[in-house]
């Protein structure tokens, strides 16, 4: 299913509430993690969340996952409108390359900045006034690329750390179509490129056989928007502090949740520093586990004078084939939205898949 | 299965494809940006500008012009046909010729391009004028040609009235021709209207004026336009039979070697007006200088030229015309080569007699030149059927500090992209 999307676009979930902002943040989870509501993310030696649960990793592994979601939007005025993207936000390969140090490389979304809104209005040229449609689109986004290690210092400690090179582009275009065809349509596009650079460091404690916790920081510097060579725009991006715990009170059932805290205020105005939290079951150590998790917490950008929320559950399963070498991952998710004069409810449908040969 | 299989690769194909046009609700959940609209009268642009006239001439027009305007214009169309071979062959097998004698009758047919449908009674008058008519011959040479009674009058809605456009009693006929779509006017001639003359060779000489209840005007196709005045011949000859003569029963098709039209008064002269029009055609040239912010920097949405008519357009009120505006290749001054291209042509209607602020859009040609800094940013108009009626329009000038042209110029600013 995935190869036969032809649209490949590093871009996560967009949503309203990005556009006025950076952009939508995309969560660095694979789909077993996405399942859990993120819950496991700490603890997920694929996902891009945390590098020392890479220290759990036997042999070399990749992943990828890929999703379609359907939004509806809800404004004030009533209207509702349905929205369908299709993205490929995370791939990791990782392994052992020296005894206990692992090392990966992949890239995730950090920031979707994909949308298409259409404006009905009128202005006052030459003593009328004129009726028109603009269109405002923004097609990219900006891609964590990481370069991770990890080293599992003893069985009860790993200790991880990586750099992030953010990079990416968007395609902007704004046009404008006057009812009166006297006036000539009018649009404009531009390619604005994005740079970045952060690093992050994390690890992983086991006080008790079947209890784990996790604790893990990043630092971004700053995303800094060209226009050519011309730097049009330079924001401050967060710094981001976590922490998760697991329990496994049997081999076939894990408990965990997750809090995470990133101070996109930094960003400027209309930004707020968020908290976000999940919790997750997975039950089944065999080839076909059950996941379910719930998540909530807010979202960086929307207008008001308090962060919009964001409140949503998952669920979902794999199947591993070949004897655990590959693995398929299903999820399904719902997530809703609700800031200051719109609110959002999305369905996500979502792949992933695990090799590891 | 097979079905199954198909229907599951649509959903999935159809999961694919994104849809992520919504409705904005701003500004809150709006781009910061916005695109920003700018109109502005470019007062100064323009200068440099001046008329130069005699592009086309009158006899080298695609059509001519018969106007009958008491006080403003009176314009006449007069042609020279093609001469008669000297001697016929009475029958396709003959090896002998017998030599013309006389004419039985002739028909001339008139191609209308425009008619003053609006005006009553409107009448065509044909004159016999001398064959040595051509270029140089003035209205005034001709005045005393016109002056006698006319070689027949022919109302134009009384024949169009007519069963199939025909009156059996004259011979005329009116109709609008099946492949030209245009209308066809033909009118007969007996012998002594249309005499075969041997020392004109058979040629004929033949004016147009129209007249109507009121002021009125027609213009006919020229043979410019492979279209003018033709005369079908109906002639004797001799049989060689004694004194007896023979009927050609067939027409004898015979085009015009020359068409014109002459009117009163001449052109006005050149003054420091702008010109556009008129017979021999006008043309005006401005050079434009277009701000740099706008010509590299913004989109043009729609520019007009402001033009104040120093006088109103003379004429009859059916005789309005088109005004083009082109760009030109290279700035040559009068002989500056036109760029004719009709996405970068823009036109405007000049009506006979109105003295309002004229606007032509020239959207097309700003937006040319902003797409092509290496253009010269030189604007000339012309008259779209140059030299085809004596029409023309005059235009205050950049000199004339009050009412000089003007461009009107509705831009967007270039879109502020990159800012989140």
């Amino acid at each position: 299913m995935l190869s036969a999307c032809p649209p490949v676009r590093l871009s996560a979930q967009d949503s309203q509430f990005g556009i006025r902002g950076l952009g939508t943040p995309g969560r660095f989870e694979t789909v077993r993690v996405r399942s859990t509501g993120g819950a496991f993310g700490p603890f997920d030696a694929l996902s891009p969340l945390t590098e020392a649960s890479l220290g759990d990793l036997q042999g070399l592994a990749a992943t990828a996952m890929g999703g379609t979601s359907y939004r509806d939007v809800d404004a004030a005025a009533g209207a509702t409108t349905s929205l369908r993207a299709t993205r490929f936000p995370v791939m990791v390969l990782a392994g052992p390359v020296f005894g206990r140090l692992v090392l990966s490389g992949g890239f995730t979304t950090y920031l979707d900045r994909t949308w298409d809104v259409t404006l009905r209005d009128s202005l006052l040229v030459r003593g009328t006034m004129l009726p028109y449609v603009d269109e405002l689109s923004s097609d990219g986004g900006v891609t964590d690329l990481r370069f991770a290690a990890a080293w599992r210092v003893s069985r009860r400690l790993a200790l991880g750390a990586a750099v992030h090179v953010l990079s990416g582009s968007t395609r902007e275009a704004a046009a404008r179509t006057f009812d009166d065809t006297t006036y000539h349509a009018l649009k404009q596009s531009d390619e604005t490129r994005y740079d970045g650079l952060g690093v992050s460091g994390s690890l992983l404690i086991d006080p008790l056989p079947e209890l784990r916790l996790s604790l893990f920081a990043r630092s971004d510097n700053r995303l800094r928007a060209r226009l050519g060579d011309v730097v049009t725009a330079q924001t401050d991006l967060p710094n981001t502090f976590g922490g998760g715990l697991r329990w496994a009170p049997s081999p076939s059932v894990r408990l965990a949740g997750t809090v995470t805290r990133r101070t996109w205020a930094d960003a400027g105005p209309g930004a707020f520093n968020t908290v976000n939290w999940s919790a997750g079951l997975e039950v089944g150590a065999g080839f076909s586990p059950l996941r379910v998790g719930v998540r909530g917490g807010q979202l960086p950008f929307g207008p008001g004078a308090t962060a919009a929320t964001e409140v949503g559950f998952a669920a979902g399963t794999g199947r591993a084939f070949a004897r655990g070498r590959a693995i398929v991952d299903g999820s399904l998710e719902h997530l809703r939205r609700t800031g200051a004069g719109l609110s959002e409810r999305v369905w996500s449908f979502l792949l992933g898949f695990t090799v590891r040969p | 299965m097979r079905a199954q299989r198909v229907a599951w690769l649509a959903a999935v194909l159809a999961g694919c494809v994104d849809r992520a046009t919504a409705p904005g609700v701003c500004p809150t959940f709006c781009p910061s940006g916005r695109i920003d609209v700018v109109d502005t009268v470019l007062a100064a642009s323009i200068g440099r500008d001046s008329t130069f006239r005699g592009y086309v001439l009158p006899f080298q027009a695609v059509a001519m012009t018969a106007s009958d305007v008491p006080g403003a214009v009176d314009s006449r169309v007069v042609f020279v046909t093609q001469a008669l071979p000297a001697s016929v062959a009475l029958n396709t097998a003959d090896t002998t010729t017998s030599p013309l004698v006389g004419s039985d009758s002739a028909k001339i047919t008139l191609t209308v391009t425009r008619r003053d449908t609006s005006a009553h009674d409107q009448t065509l008058r044909l004159y016999g004028l001398p064959v040595t008519i051509d270029s140089n011959t003035t209205f005034a040479d001709v005045q005393g040609a016109f002056a006698g009674a006319p070689l027949r009058t022919v109302n134009l809605d009384s024949l169009l009235a007519k069963p199939n456009g025909v009156d059996v009693t004259t011979g005329d006929s009116a109709g609008i021709d099946t492949t030209s779509k245009q209308l066809k006017v033909t009118i007969k001639l007996d012998s002594l209207q249309a005499p075969y003359v041997v020392g004109d060779t058979g040629k004929l000489g033949i004016g147009v004026r129209v007249g109507g209840a009121g002021p009125t005007s027609i213009a006919f196709c020229s043979r410019e336009n492979a279209c003018g005045a033709t005369v079908a011949w109906y002639i004797k000859v001799d049989s060689i039979k004694g004194t007896d003569t023979t009927l050609i029963h067939k027409p004898f098709p015979r085009g015009s070697i020359f068409d014109t039209f002459l009117f009163d008064p001449p052109p006005a002269p050149p003054d420091s007006t702008l010109a556009v029009g008129g017979a021999p055609s006008a043309r005006s040239i401005m050079r434009i200088t277009l701000p740099r912010a706008i010509r590299d920097s913004s989109q043009i949405v729609r520019a007009t030229l402001l033009l104040v008519p120093a006088v109103p357009a003379r004429g009859a009120p059916v005789d309005s015309f088109v005004v083009e505006a082109h760009t030109v290749a290279a700035d040559f001054g009068a002989k500056s080569p036109l760029v004719l291209d009709a996405t970068r042509t823009d036109t405007t209607t000049i009506h006979v007699g109105a003295t309002d602020t004229l606007r032509v859009e020239v959207t097309n040609l700003v937006q040319f030149w902003a797409a092509d800094s290496t253009r010269p940013e030189v604007l000339m108009l012309r008259s779209q059927v140059e030299a085809a009626q004596p029409t023309e329009i005059r235009f205050y000038p950049s000199a004339a500090t009050l009412f000089r042209p003007a461009l009107r110029i509705t831009y967007a600013r270039r879109f502020p992209f990159g800012q989140p």
